[in-house]
C-alpha cells in the first residue's frame, strides 16, 4: 500500500504531458514521470520517495515506438524490457536487459525507466554507453536529439520536466560481435557485482560496467585497445585505474570486486583477441 | 478393497489452490472491519524516553493508539520475557513499540508516521561474542524474575545466557586416552528467515458477549487459545480461534506474537474486527526468524576410525527474546552425536541473548545448524584419517543397544536403517565414479555428503484427537486439529482414515478449517508429528466407530460381531456376504422394519498422546525426549570453477528411511522442499547487520533465497523401516529434507576448493576469501 494520496495523469501525446509537467509544478505539486512503475510502487511504499503526481508516459505514441527506421533502431522509453529482449533488434541489449531482474518484473520495466530510475546500476545503460546512440528528450524547445554519452552520466541529466521519448541506436552496430558478463554474489538474479557489455566495433573494442561503484562506467578504451601492452598488463591498468570508483556493498566487498573484474576482463580480452571476429 | 496408502492421491484442496480460490487469513471477508499498523523500533537497543502519540491519535479516521504504558505484560511460550509492545527499552531493530488502529490500512500508516518516538542508544549487543564478553551488556537486566512456562529453562545470572542444556555421557578422559587422533574445528550460521509465501497475518474482534475471536496464520490455534487466555485473564472458552489454510509455515507461524497485538488492539473497539497483517519487511525483521549459531566440536576416534569421544559447545544467536531457543538448545544437545555412536561425549548448548530478531522454531529445530557443524568435522575426520567419508560414517553408524547422548537405548524400530540411507545413496550419486572429478576448462565436478537424524523434542504431554461423524449416505466427516500449512497433511489422515474403514477416499470429507471450539485439540502443527499422532487418533477414531457400527449390524443381522466384517461402507456376514447391512442404515442409528429407532447418531471418538517421555536430567541430559529418529543420507553435487570460485549446484540428493511411505508424491514432494530450503541456507540466505545490529537486508530486493530456475536435479529414495509403535510404521519427513543439505554442500564445496568451510552460507567471496588466506600462507 502506499501510504499517501496522489493524481494520476496519462496524457496521450509529448505536448500534453510537458504541460502537465510544467502547470503541476507551478501548482507547488511534486510531479513524476511514471513508466512501469516498479520502481516508484516499490519505493513509494516504503515511502522512499514521495510525490503529488505521476504522469503517466505508456499512452503516447512516440514513447511507445520499437522499430528499425531510416538507418536506426528506434526504441520508445515506456518500451518494456521483455519487449526490447523480444524484438532483439539490438542483441548486446536483448542479453542485457534479460538480466535485469525476472522475468515477471521485465515485462513491466521500461527502458526509460531503467536509465532515469534512481536505483544505482542501470544495467540497460552499458550497451548504449559504447554503441553509437542518441537520445531523443522532450524539452522546453520541443524534441531534442542529443548524443547518448552526452546526456547519461551514470544517470541521465534531464532538466526538471524534460523527458526521455526514445532511444536511436546506428543500425550498423546492432550486430557487432558483443559480450555481455553478469556477476552476482551468489544468485542468478540479483543486483550485480559487476555486470558488463562489451562489443568489437570494427577493430575497436568498447566496454562498460555496473555495479562496480556508485554509477555504471566505461572501460579505458585506450588501454583495451593499447597495442603493445600484455592481456595482464591491461588487466592491472584498468582496475588501477578504476579503483577510485570501486565500492564494497552488500553484494560483496572492494577487493571482491577488484577480483571479479580482473576475471571479467581476463576472459574478455581472451575472447576478443585483435584477430578475433567471431561472433560470441 | 485396495488400500489407500501407498498411493499418489491427489491432496484434498489442490483444485481450490490451483484456481485461486482458496481462502488463507487475509483473503476473509469479515466486517466491520478496522486494520491495526505497527510503529516499530528504530534502534536496536535503546531506551525509550518519550513516546508522543498526540498527533497520530488526533488523524482522521484514527480509533485508537497503544503503547506498553497502556498495555504491559510479558510474554513468551517458554520463558515470559517478551513485552507485546516495547517497555522502556526496545532491544532489537523491528520491534513493535504502538499500534495504531484506524478506518482503513492507509489512515493507519499515516498516523504511524506521526508518533514521535525519542530514544537514548545503549551499547548494541551484536554477536554471540559481544553477549559473552566478561562484564556483558546486559540485554535483560531482570532476567532472574521472569516467569517460566515449563521447568527446563535454565538461564545463568548476570550473563545473556537465559538457557543452558546440558549431555554428559561416559567417561571423557578415557575416551580421549583411548583415541588416536583428535579433530576440532569451529563454526558459524547466521540468522535468516523463513520467508513464508504467505506473510503472517491476524484479525480479531471481541463481541458484545466478550468472546475474543481470532483468525489467524498460525501453526498453533490451540496454543493462541491458551495464551491469550492466560496473558489476558480471559476464560479460555471464550477464545476462539479459527485456522483457515496456511501459505506456509516452516515453523515461524509456531510462535504467538501477532494474535497478541491483535486482540489488545480489538479490545479497544469492542464489535470491530481489528486486521493486523505483516508487510514483508515486518514479516522478516518483527516478527520471529531462523537462529543463528556458533559451534565448537573437538572429536577424538582410533586410527581405525572409530570415534572414541566428543567434546561440543554450542551458542544460539538467540535475538532479543528466548521464544522457542530453550528447546531448540536442547534439541541440538539431544542430538548432538548425530546418528553415530560415541560412547563419551559432553556437550553444552546455550541460548544466548543478542539485540538481533528473535527466533523461532524453523523447518529442521537446530538439526539443520547442528549437522552443519558435525558433518564437516567427520568430513575433516575423514580427511585426516585417509578414510572414505562413507566408510568413516558407516563405521560410526549407532546400532541397537548403543546408548544416545541421553542414554536411551538404540533399537532398529525407533532409529530406523542409517547404513541403508548410506548405501544406497552412494550408488544414487556415483560416488564411486570419484568424490572429485577434474572436468578439465577450470571445472571440478565435486560430490559431498552428509547424514540426517531427528526426533520430535515435543512436550512430554503433547496430544492430539479426531472426531468422526457420518453423513445420512454413510460417508465419513473427518474433523481433527491439524491446521493445512503445505505439505498435505488433511489428505494424508484421510488416507490413513480410508483405510482403517476400508473405504474409498472419496467417501471421507475432512474439514479444512481448524476451529478450536469444535475441533478438536492436536498441540501444535509442528515437529513432523502430524502423520504419527493426528494419524493415530484417526485410528482410534475410526475402531470406536466401527465398534459402534458392528454391534448395531450384529444387531441388524442377528448374529455375534466376531461373525462380521466390512469394506467399502457395508457390513456383512463373513460366510455368506449376501448377509450384509450398508453405512447408511447405521450412521444414524438403526430402524427396525417396524419403525423403532435405536443407538442414534454414531459419533467416532480417538484420541492420541506419546508415552515414556521424560523430561532431562539437568546435569546429564539423561532421559527421553522422543519416541523415535528418523535419519537418512544426503548429497549435493556441485561444478566449481577454480578461476572465479564461483559454483553451480547440480544435484542434490536425499534417501530416509521413512519408516512407510503414505503419500510417495506427497512425500517427495516434501523432501525436495526441504532440500532446496537447505541449498538456500547453503548458498545465499543470511541477515546482515550493521554495526549498530540494525537489520541491512529486510526485503527480498536484497534477502536472496534459491529462485525456482535455480534447482538443481533433486533424486529421492525412501528405505521403509517400520517404527512399530505408529501407524502403519510410518516415521516423520516434515522437516527432515533441509537437515544435512548445507552440511553436504559445504563438504562439497571443501573437497571441490580444497578449503574448509566453516560457515555459511558459501558465497563465491567467502570461497576466494579462503583461497587467497591459504595463498598467503
Amino acid at each position: 500500500m502506499i501510504p499517501f494520496d496522489f493524481d494520476y495523469y496519462r496524457p496521450d501525446s509529448m505536448e500534453k504531458a510537458y504541460e502537465c509537467y510544467q502547470s503541476l509544478s507551478q501548482m507547488n505539486k511534486r510531479p513524476m514521470y511514471y513508466g512501469g512503475g516498479t520502481e516508484i510502487i516499490s519505493m513509494a511504499r516504503v515511502k522512499s520517495i514521495e510525490f503529488d503526481a505521476v504522469i503517466d508516459l505508456k499512452a503516447i505514441p512516440q514513447c511507445n515506438t520499437l522499430e528499425i527506421n531510416n538507418g536506426y533502431f528506434v526504441m520508445g522509453a515506456a518500451q518494456t524490457l521483455t519487449n526490447i529482449a523480444e524484438f532483439n533488434a539490438f542483441p548486446l541489449l536483448s542479453k542485457t536487459v534479460k538480466r535485469i531482474a525476472d522475468h515477471t518484473i521485465q515485462d513491466k520495466l521500461t527502458i526509460g525507466g531503467n536509465l532515469a530510475g534512481t536505483i544505482k546500476y542501470r544495467e540497460a545503460s552499458l550497451p548504449l554507453m559504447i554503441s553509437n546512440c542518441k537520445l531523443q528528450v522532450m524539452t522546453v524547445k520541443g524534441i531534442t536529439e542529443i548524443p547518448f554519452n552526452k546526456l547519461f552520466d551514470g544517470r541521465l541529466q534531464l532538466e526538471s520536466g524534460d523527458f526521455l521519448i526514445a532511444i536511436l541506436i546506428d543500425q550498423n552496430q546492432l550486430n557487432c560481435p558483443y559480450s555481455h558478463v553478469k556477476k552476482t554474489r551468489n544468485e542468478k538474479i540479483d543486483y550485480p557485482l559487476i555486470s558488463m557489455a562489451a562489443m568489437k566495433d570494427g577493430s575497436t573494442l568498447k566496454a562498460a560496467i555496473t555495479g562496480y561503484g556508485e554509477k555504471p562506467c566505461l572501460i579505458p578504451e585506450k588501454i583495451l585497445n593499447h597495442k603493445s601492452y600484455s592481456i595482464d598488463q591491461k588487466i592491472k591498468k584498468i582496475i588501477t585505474q578504476l579503483h577510485s570508483e570501486c565500492k564494497s556493498d552488500l553484494s560483496g566487498s572492494l577487493e571482491y570486486r577488484e577480483f571479479v573484474l580482473q576475471n571479467i576482463l581476463q576472459e574478455l580480452l581472451e575472447h576478443f583477441r585483435p584477430t578475433d571476429f567471431i561472433l560470441k | 478393497m485396495e488400500s489407500q496408502l501407498g498411493k499418489d492421491i491427489v491432496r484434498v484442496e489442490a483444485k481450490d489452490k490451483v484456481t485461486g480460490t482458496a481462502k488463507y487469513t487475509n483473503d476473509l471477508d469479515d466486517s466491520p472491519m478496522l486494520y491495526a499498523k505497527l510503529l516499530t523500533s528504530s534502534c536496536a537497543h535503546a531506551k525509550i524516553i518519550s513516546i508522543d502519540t498526540g498527533t497520530a491519535s488526533a488523524m482522521p479516521g484514527v480509533k485508537a493508539v497503544i503503547t506498553a504504558k497502556d498495555f504491559y505484560i510479558l510474554c513468551g511460550s517458554l520463558f515470559r520475557d517478551r513485552p507485546p509492545l516495547a517497555f522502556n527499552k526496545v532491544r532489537y531493530f523491528g520491534e513493535p513499540v504502538a499500534i495504531v488502529i484506524a478506518e482503513d490500512e492507509e489512515k493507519a500508516k499515516k498516523a504511524v508516521d506521526k508518533i514521535y518516538i525519542t530514544y537514548e542508544p545503549l551499547t548494541v549487543v551484536n554477536s554471540i561474542s559481544d553477549a559473552l564478553k566478561k562484564k556483558p551488556v546486559l540485554i535483560h537486566e531482570d532476567m532472574m524474575s521472569y516467569k517460566k512456562s515449563i521447568t527446563e529453562v535454565y538461564p545463568e545470572k548476570g550473563t545473556n545466557i537465559c538457557h543452558h542444556q546440558k549431555i554428559r555421557k561416559g567417561d571423557m578422559e578415557k575416551g580421549w586416552d583411548d583415541s588416536d587422533v583428535i579433530m576440532e574445528g569451529e563454526f558459524s550460521l547466521p540468522q535468516s528467515d523463513h520467508a513464508a509465501m504467505e506473510t503472517r497475518s491476524t484479525r480479531c474482534i471481541v463481541m458484545p458477549d466478550e468472546n475474543v475471536i481470532i483468525k489467524s496464520s498460525s501453526q498453533v490455534p490451540y496454543a493462541i487459545k491458551e495464551l491469550i487466555s492466560k496473558y489476558l485473564g480471559i476464560p479460555e472458552g471464550r477464545v476462539i480461534v479459527r485456522v483457515p489454510l496456511v501459505g506456509g509455515g516452516f515453523g515461524g507461524k509456531a510462535t504467538v506474537q501477532l494474535e497478541v497485538l491483535a486482540v489488545i488492539a480489538a479490545m479497544h473497539v469492542k464489535g470491530k474486527w481489528v486486521n493486523l497483517t505483516n508487510t514483508r519487511e515486518e514479516d522478516l525483521v518483527t516478527s520471529p526468524c531462523h537462529l543463528g549459531l556458533n559451534g565448537y566440536i573437538k572429536i577424538g576416534a582410533k586410527s581405525s576410525g572409530k570415534i572414541t569421544a566428543a567434546e561440543m559447545r554450542f551458542y544460539i544467536d538467540t535475538g532479543a527474546y528466548s521464544d522457542t531457543s530453550p528447546k531448540l538448545a536442547k534439541a541440538i544437545a539431544v542430538e548432538c552425536a548425530g546418528p553415530y555412536h560415541i560412547p563419551n561425549i559432553q556437550c553444552d548448548c546455550y541460548s544466548v541473548y543478542t539485540n538481533h530478531p528473535y527466533v523461532t522454531s524453523y523447518r529442521g529445530f537446530g538439526h539443520e545448524a547442528h549437522a552443519f557443524c558435525l558433518e564437516r568435522t567427520m568430513d575433516k575426520l575423514a580427511a585426516k584419517l585417509g578414510m572414505d567419508p562413507f566408510e568413516l560414517r558407516l563405521l560410526n553408524v549407532a546400532h541397537d543397544g548403543d546408548l544416545k547422548p541421553t542414554q536411551v537405548k538404540v533399537t532398529t524400530s525407533n532409529t530406523g536403517n542409517i547404513t541403508e540411507c548410506l548405501n544406497r545413496l552412494r550408488n544414487l550419486i556415483k560416488w564411486d565414479e570419484g568424490s572429485r572429478i577434474v572436468e578439465g576448462n577450470h571445472i571440478i565436478r565435486a560430490k559431498g555428503i552428509s547424514c540426517l537424524i531427528k526426533t520430535s523434542d515435543t512436550p512430554q504431554n503433547a496430544g492430539a484427537a479426531a472426531i468422526l461423524t457420518f453423513n445420512s449416505d454413510g460417508s465419513v466427516n473427518l474433523n481433527c486439529g491439524a491446521v493445512e500449512i503445505g505439505p498435505g497433511m488433511k489428505t494424508t489422515v484421510a488416507q490413513i482414515l480410508a483405510d482403517k474403514m476400508k473405504m474409498n477416499i472419496k467417501d471421507i470429507f475432512i474439514k479444512m478449517e481448524v476451529d478450536t471450539q469444535s475441533s478438536p485439540l492436536y498441540w501444535k502443527t509442528v515437529a513432523s508429528m502430524t502423520t504419527h499422532m493426528v494419524g493415530y487418533a484417526v485410528i482410534n477414531a475410526a475402531k470406536d466407530a466401527l465398534n459402534q457400527l458392528l454391534n448395531l449390524a450384529s444387531i441388524a443381522l442377528r448374529c455375534p460381531v466376531s461373525d462380521l466384517d466390512y469394506e467399502n461402507k457395508m457390513i456383512y456376514v463373513k460366510h455368506d456376504p449376501s448377509f450384509y447391512i450398508t453405512f447408511k442404515d447405521l450412521v444414524q442409528g438403526y430402524k427396525y422394519p417396524d419403525g423403532n429407532s435405536i443407538h442414534g447418531p454414531v459419533i467416532g471418538r480417538g484420541s492420541y498422546v506419546m508415552n515414556h517421555l521424560t523430561i532431562l536430567d539437568k546435569e546429564t541430559g539423561k532421559g527421553k525426549a522422543g519416541l523415535s529418529w528418523t535419519v537418512g543420507a544426503q548429497a549435493v553435487e556441485i561444478e566449481y570453477d577454480t578461476r572465479q570460485h564461483t559454483y553451480r549446484l547440480l544435484k542434490a540428493a536425499t534417501v530416509i528411511d521413512a519408516g512407510k511411505v503414505i503419500n510417495p508424491k506427497t512425500a517427495r514432494g516434501v523432501i525436495t522442499g526441504g532440500m532446496c530450503m537447505g541449498l538456500g541456507l547453503g548458498t545465499c540466505e543470511d541477515f546482515i547487520y550493521d554495526e549498530n545490529a540494525i537489520t541491512e537486508n529486510t526485503s527480498f530486493r536484497t534477502y536472496k533465497m534459491i529462485r525456482y530456475g535455480e534447482n538443481p536435479k533433486y533424486l529421492v529414495d525412501f528405505v521403509e523401516t517400520p517404527q512399530i509403535d505408529t501407524p502403519y510404521g510410518s516415521r516423520g519427513i516434515g522437516e527432515h529434507g533441509i537437515i544435512g543439505i548445507p552440511a553436504a554442500l559445504a563438504n562439497a564445496v571443501s573437497l571441490a576448493a580444497q578449503i574448509d568451510v566453516t560457515s555459511l552460507p558459501v558465497t563465491p567471496e567467502y570461497i576466494w576469501r579462503e583461497k587467497t588466506k591459504n595463498d598467503s600462507v
